[in-house]
């Protein structure tokens, strides 16, 4: 089969990621959108590795899902954190670190 | 050795730091000692013909061509060892009245003189620039963390000056002359590679000059610097706020030795290595100098807080000694060397001696003090001298200083020697003010008159002997001097010495 | 020993008198650091003697020695060393400079008796006395120079010595600057000597300047008008004169020491000493006769009306000095020499004299408060009388001989020098004059209340108050001490000013013309090139000179006798006449003003203007603009800084879809 066509969908999903982080005011979207992104590069590297016959790529996979799988639970952890803190959910309004 | 005198003030600072508070400035104190007995033997062992002695060369950044590259020749000789002597001082005078958070001052202390020594001692261009601006950090500390709010000038309708915003102030107006300073470093050692390979070793830069257009610009990137860490006029606006919140120990240290460094910098790297421009620019630095001179003494003149009248009376010796060195003839810059050494000598226990004063008379507003000779015969002694010192009074080193200064000057440019000894007036009227609002006349109520204390009075003691041990023989630094001095002119195509002693 | 071994030894005793006096000052009981003084002062007159014997043991011809004891500062072409040069006019001058501060030293042991900085004053006296020697005895310029500024630093010191009174200290301030001045004249001249003749070293630039200067060639005429601007501050001569009169703010010893021995000589042994320079430039030379002949009238007059007992001889010694510098100027070297020494006995006994009465005063020094002394005070009054008539120029007293000496020499030069005749005469009838207002004011008359008091044993003793200010003096430290000292009480009063009253009847017998000539002879050895040394005025016209003189003196004191004595109503009716002229003359011809108006006040309001605007404006300017170069920079960064999490994500996107596009277009 040709890789093109994972290609294709691989770069939808990860414009849908990306449009996602930059217009969605929710942190929890926001770190939903980053997981479509990350596993739009999963899928475009399990295509690769599949077409070339080199392991390698489903092995990046594994990692990459596991660092996802760390992220989110640090990311969840903080915006739960914030929510008991009351903090507002909305990533426009938490912006201490302006210069 | 040299790496022992320029590396120990630095770690017996942070020793000091391990040791209680009380101990801890005696600690202190084996740094700068050791140093000074070091540069004791440096000087001792010096031998005049020999160029760049004790140096140290080692690969440092290979990817970049900088090396750590060290020497003492007769320029830097005699600095070295008035940095030693003053540090040595200014620690001894810390360790007897110690400063709140002592450690960390004493701490600052170390640093600072080794970032000093290795200004003076650095051979590589890149390390030069390093220390240079390694120098403003402990100073940033010592001003801004220990410095004391000061009213202001109430005849100027000023109002209090605070620590803070002054030595933002002066961090930033330097850090600008120095990052000008870096960047033109930098330009110089690619420009001169050509494409080969880096090298920021002076003696490499000295030998291959620059194309004389490059000359100008980065001249006067290095003359940013410089002129600015003097301070020369016009560029002392930092110096007035600075020098009234500064805790004065560590100011006398900043204007004895730190004000030199740029002095220093016009010899040690501008004149070698930028000759054209250094030629090309010759008057318009001399017109600095001499407004230096002529301004600093009026504005010294006027000012009625002691500190001030101290600080811009710097503005006016170093007028004297850029003077000289942009004479570009040996008498001169030999006169500038022994300058710097004289000026540094007067104006530390100068200050000392305004921490006392301001102790008795709880201001330093000169037309607030009066009659404190009365009880302090002692003091007052010391004080006149430092004083005829520094206005430069016949039979101190300061005038031989002066005097070759203005020789060769006046063999170059004869005007400009005419309107600085303008500047030798207002100098003696300008210091004998100062001298005299303190200790003579009738003494206001509120001044207690008392004689200085053996430990504190110690320590100016062993200064003012230095005052008078070089005013009888000067000779000794313009000996040693000589023959470095005419090497850094070397290439400005004034070498020719004046024969005047043979004819 | 060597002539220049004595040289050293001249030197080294005052130094090491100020120095016991100076470190030991808390340890020495009682008057010992006068003694100490006095006793360094002493030896080192044995040495200026021992000094002469050498010199006179060799032929005229070679009475020129120097010794060197190290390299001063020599590197880059310029050579100075730490060394003397010994002749017939250093000795000389040592000779004066020793005897006669000895002379003070002695009286200032009872003089100064109950004042507590007994020991500072010492220092200070010795001290002066060696600056003076080292100026002296200088080798080379730039150690004359040091000694020249020594000697306005000590005259600082002492001037200022009652440093509790705004008007000591001023005067001594003005004292330091004027003469930093002619410091500043006399660097600038070395630096000329530098450049044209190549050496710092006396006898090298008397060999030299002939060589190398023409006749009245500019480079000569410039070096001579800076040293006479250092000559002129020193010698107090117009226009930097007015630091002498406010001298009188020192104890009286010192105005004394100033006046006779040591520091206005200087001036006149300057000119002395490059004498071959000077006639290698006679247009400068003709500058200072004629600025110290303009002197000598302008501070005669002022003399007139001064009422200030020490201000009116610190006029006549401005006068007399003039005299001095007339007679080096127009080249009658040792006539102005020879003045120099009479001088220096009748001014220093008239200033002993005239402590004495303040002393009895109780440090007032207005003359009007004074009369009648003659019965109180016979021995003071006796010698005063001896110094005012020599001053005078009284037939067969010192200073009759020597004045004449310079003004017949003048005659002899003939063409327009006989100006300095016509005026030296008319200012010699003006010091006759004034000398005797001084003399009949205090001696004649009706014992003022000071004066009786005296006569029945008890020294008046006021509150003391700053006779300048007529503020209360504070006698917490030193002023003016507790008790007055006065020279019929004081055994070392009595024998300083019974010898120099001596010298001053008696030293002119060294010269008479046509049966001795003991000065000038000696001085041939430093002269004897000059193209004037062959100009000696005929024994008649000198007689006719001392005739002319001795008549002028005689008319000046029988007027001073008439106006004083006779009818002492007189002045106060000429006051009361010329009322305008009598203002100015007690206003000093207005050079203080002057002084003030065309430099000091300009100097403070370009400081003051500096202060307000340029610094506010310009050198401020300069770090704002420094700073806001750097907030500009932080502005621009800091923008990009927003907190927007969309707008950090947006600017990595972007950035990763441009390098994205940019491999893209690569292959």
């Amino acid at each position: 089969m040709d890789i093109t066509w994972y290609l294709v969908l691989s770069a939808l999903l990860f414009a849908v990621g990306v449009t996602g982080v930059l217009l969605r005011r929710s942190p929890l979207v926001i770190l939903l959108c980053l997981e479509l992104m990350l596993n739009a590069g999963n899928l475009a590297l399990l295509a690769f590795s599949r077409s070339l016959g080199d392991q390698d790529g489903q092995v990046f996979a594994l990692i990459v899902m596991v660092i996802a799988a760390c992220e989110v639970v640090v990311g969840l952890g903080i915006i739960v954190a914030a929510y008991r803190r009351r903090i507002p959910l909305n990533v426009d309004e938490l912006r201490t670190l302006r210069g | 050795m040299i790496q022992v005198l320029l590396w120990a003030p630095l770690a017996a600072g942070l020793l000091a730091a391990a040791f209680p508070r009380r101990s801890a400035g005696w600690v202190a104190l084996i740094g700068p000692l050791v140093s000074l007995v070091l540069a004791i033997v440096v000087v001792a062992e010096f031998d005049s013909g020999a160029g760049l002695q004790h140096t140290v060369d080692e690969s440092w950044i290979p990817d970049l061509g900088v090396r750590y590259q060290l020497g003492v020749d007769g320029i830097s000789l005699f600095l070295v060892l008035l940095t030693t002597v003053l540090w040595v001082a200014a620690t001894a005078w810390s360790a007897i009245n110690p400063p709140e958070r002592a450690r960390t001052w004493l701490l600052m202390f170390g640093l600072a003189e080794t970032a000093v020594l290795g200004a003076f001692l650095a051979q590589d261009l890149i390390l030069f620039v390093l220390f240079f601006d390694l120098m403003l950090i402990p100073f940033y500390f010592l001003f801004g963390v220990w410095g004391e709010e000061h009213p202001g000038r109430a005849e100027e309708d000023e109002g209090p000056i605070r620590p803070q915003p002054a030595v933002t102030k002066m961090i930033i107006y330097t850090l600008v002359g120095s990052l000008l300073m870096l960047a033109g470093a930098i330009a110089t050692g690619i420009l001169a590679a050509d494409g080969g390979d880096l090298t920021y070793s002076m003696e490499a830069l000295r030998n291959d000059p620059l194309r004389t257009g490059s000359q100008y610009w980065i001249f006067w990137f290095f003359a940013a610097a410089f002129l600015v860490k003097m301070p020369a006029f016009p560029l002392h606006g930092w110096m007035p706020d600075a020098y009234r919140i500064a805790p004065l120990p560590a100011l006398a240290l900043f204007s004895g030795v730190l004000s030199k460094v740029g002095a220093y910098g016009f010899l040690r790297v501008v004149l070698p290595i930028f000759p054209d421009a250094t030629s090309h620019f010759q008057e318009v630095i001399l017109l600095v100098a001499v407004v230096s001179i002529l301004y600093g003494s009026v504005m010294a003149f006027t000012q009625t807080s002691a500190r001030l009248v101290a600080g811009y009376s710097s503005v006016a010796q170093l007028g004297f000694i850029t003077l000289g060195i942009f004479s570009l003839r040996p008498d001169g810059a030999d006169g500038a060397v022994l300058q710097m050494v004289n000026h540094g000598l007067v104006v530390a226990p100068l200050l000392l001696i305004v921490v006392i004063l301001a102790a008795r008379a709880g201001t330093d507003d000169i037309t607030r003090m009066g009659g404190l000779a009365m009880r302090a015969p002692v003091l007052a002694a010391m004080f006149l001298i430092v004083t005829m010192a520094l206005l430069a009074m016949p039979g101190s080193a300061n005038f031989i200083g002066e005097f070759y200064i203005l020789n060769g000057v006046f063999q170059e440019k004869i005007v400009y020697a005419f309107v600085a000894s303008v500047g030798i007036v207002l100098a003696a009227y300008y210091s004998l003010r100062l001298f005299q609002a303190a200790m003579h006349n009738r003494k206001p109520e509120a001044i207690e008159s008392r004689e200085i204390g053996w430990r504190e009075g110690g320590v100016i003691a062993a200064l003012t002997a230095c005052i008078v041990a070089l005013a009888l023989w000067p000779g000794l630094i313009l000996d040693r001097a000589e023959d470095s001095v005419k090497g850094q002119l070397a290439a400005t195509g004034e070498q020719a010495p004046t024969q005047v002693a043979q004819r | 020993m060597s002539a220049t071994a004595y040289g050293w030894l001249v030197l080294a005793f005052p130094l090491a008198g100020a120095l016991i006096n100076g470190i030991g000052f808390r340890w020495l009981p009682g008057r010992s650091p006068g003694w100490i003084g006095t006793a360094a002062i002493g030896l080192s007159f044995l040495s200026a003697l021992g000094m002469l014997v050498q010199v006179l043991d060799v032929g005229t011809d070679e009475r020129t020695f120097t010794s060197s004891l190290y390299d001063y500062a020599s590197a880059a072409g310029i050579d100075i060393q730490m060394n003397i040069l010994v002749d017939p006019l250093s000795t000389f001058m040592c000779l004066i400079v020793t005897g006669v501060s000895m002379l003070i030293h002695l009286y200032s042991v009872s003089y100064m008796t109950s004042d507590r900085g007994f020991a500072r004053f010492f220092t200070y006296l010795n001290f002066f006395v060696f600056s003076m020697l080292l100026l002296v005895l200088a080798g080379n310029l730039v150690l004359l120079i040091v000694g020249w500024a020594f000697v306005g630093f000590a005259s600082y010191a002492l001037i200022s010595y009652w440093y509790r009174r705004g008007t000591a200290t001023g005067a001594g301030m003005k004292a330091f600057v004027i003469n930093v001045v002619g410091d500043v004249g006399m660097v600038l001249a070395a630096l000329f000597v530098i450049r044209e003749l190549g050496t710092l070293d006396l006898i090298g630039i008397f060999e030299e300047a002939p060589n190398e200067f023409t006749t009245n060639e500019g480079v000569a005429i410039a070096i001579c008008c800076l040293l006479m601007v250092g000559a002129f501050a020193k010698s107090a001569q117009v226009p930097l004169h007015t630091w002498l009169p406010d001298a009188m703010e020192g104890p009286t010893p010192v105005s004394a020491l100033i006046h006779a021995a040591t520091m206005v000589t200087a001036g006149v042994y300057l000119i002395a000493r490059f004498w071959p320079v000077f006639e290698l430039a006679p247009t400068a030379a003709d500058i200072v006769a004629v600025v110290g002949l303009v002197t000598l009238l302008i501070a005669a007059t002022i003399a007139l009306v001064v009422t200030d007992l020490k201000r009116i001889i610190a006029y006549s010694t401005i006068s007399q000095i003039g005299y001095m510098i007339v007679g080096v100027g127009i080249g009658a070297y040792s006539a102005g020499l020879f003045h120099l020494l009479t001088h220096a006995f009748f001014k220093a006994l008239l200033f002993m004299a005239a402590g004495s009465v303040i002393g009895a005063m109780a440090n007032r020094q207005d003359i009007d408060l004074m009369s009648g002394f003659r019965r109180a005070m016979p021995f003071t009054s006796a010698l005063l009388i001896i110094g005012a008539l020599s001053l005078a120029a009284f037939p067969l007293t010192a200073g009759f001989f020597s004045k004449d000496e310079i003004l017949v020499f003048a005659a002899d030069r003939g063409g327009w020098y006989w100006v300095f005749v016509i005026g030296g005469y008319l200012g010699a009838l003006l010091t006759a004059f004034y000398s005797f207002r001084i003399g009949f004011r205090v001696v004649a008359g009706e014992p003022c209340t000071e004066a009786r008091e005296l006569e029945r044993g008890h020294i008046h003793h006021a509150e003391p108050e700053n006779p300048a200010t007529g503020e209360r003096e504070d006698t917490d430290i030193g002023f003016p001490g507790p008790t007055h000292q006065i020279a019929e009480r004081e055994w070392p009063m009595k024998v300083a000013m019974s010898i120099l009253g001596f010298g001053a009847l008696f030293a002119g017998f060294l010269q008479i013309p046509g049966v001795t000539d003991v000065i000038e002879t000696f001085l041939e050895g430093t002269f004897e090139e000059s193209k004037y040394h062959d100009t000696v005025p005929s024994e008649s016209a000198a007689w006719t000179g001392l005739a002319i003189g001795g008549v002028i003196a005689i008319v000046g004191v029988a007027i001073a006798y008439y106006m004083y004595v006779m009818r002492p109503g007189v002045s106060a009716g000429l006051i009361r006449r010329f009322r305008r002229l009598h203002d100015f003359l007690e206003r000093k011809w207005y050079f203080d003003e002057g002084i003030d108006l065309l430099f000091v006040r300009p100097t403070l309001a370009v400081g003051r203007w500096a202060n307000a605007t340029f610094e506010r404006y310009v050198v401020q300017g300069l770090v704002a603009g420094a700073t806001q170069l750097t907030k500009g920079a932080n502005a621009g960064v800091r923008g990009a800084q927003s907190g927007y999490l969309r707008s950090y994500a947006l600017l990595l996107v972007s950035g990763f879809a441009g390098l994205a596009l940019y491999f893209l277009l690569q292959t």
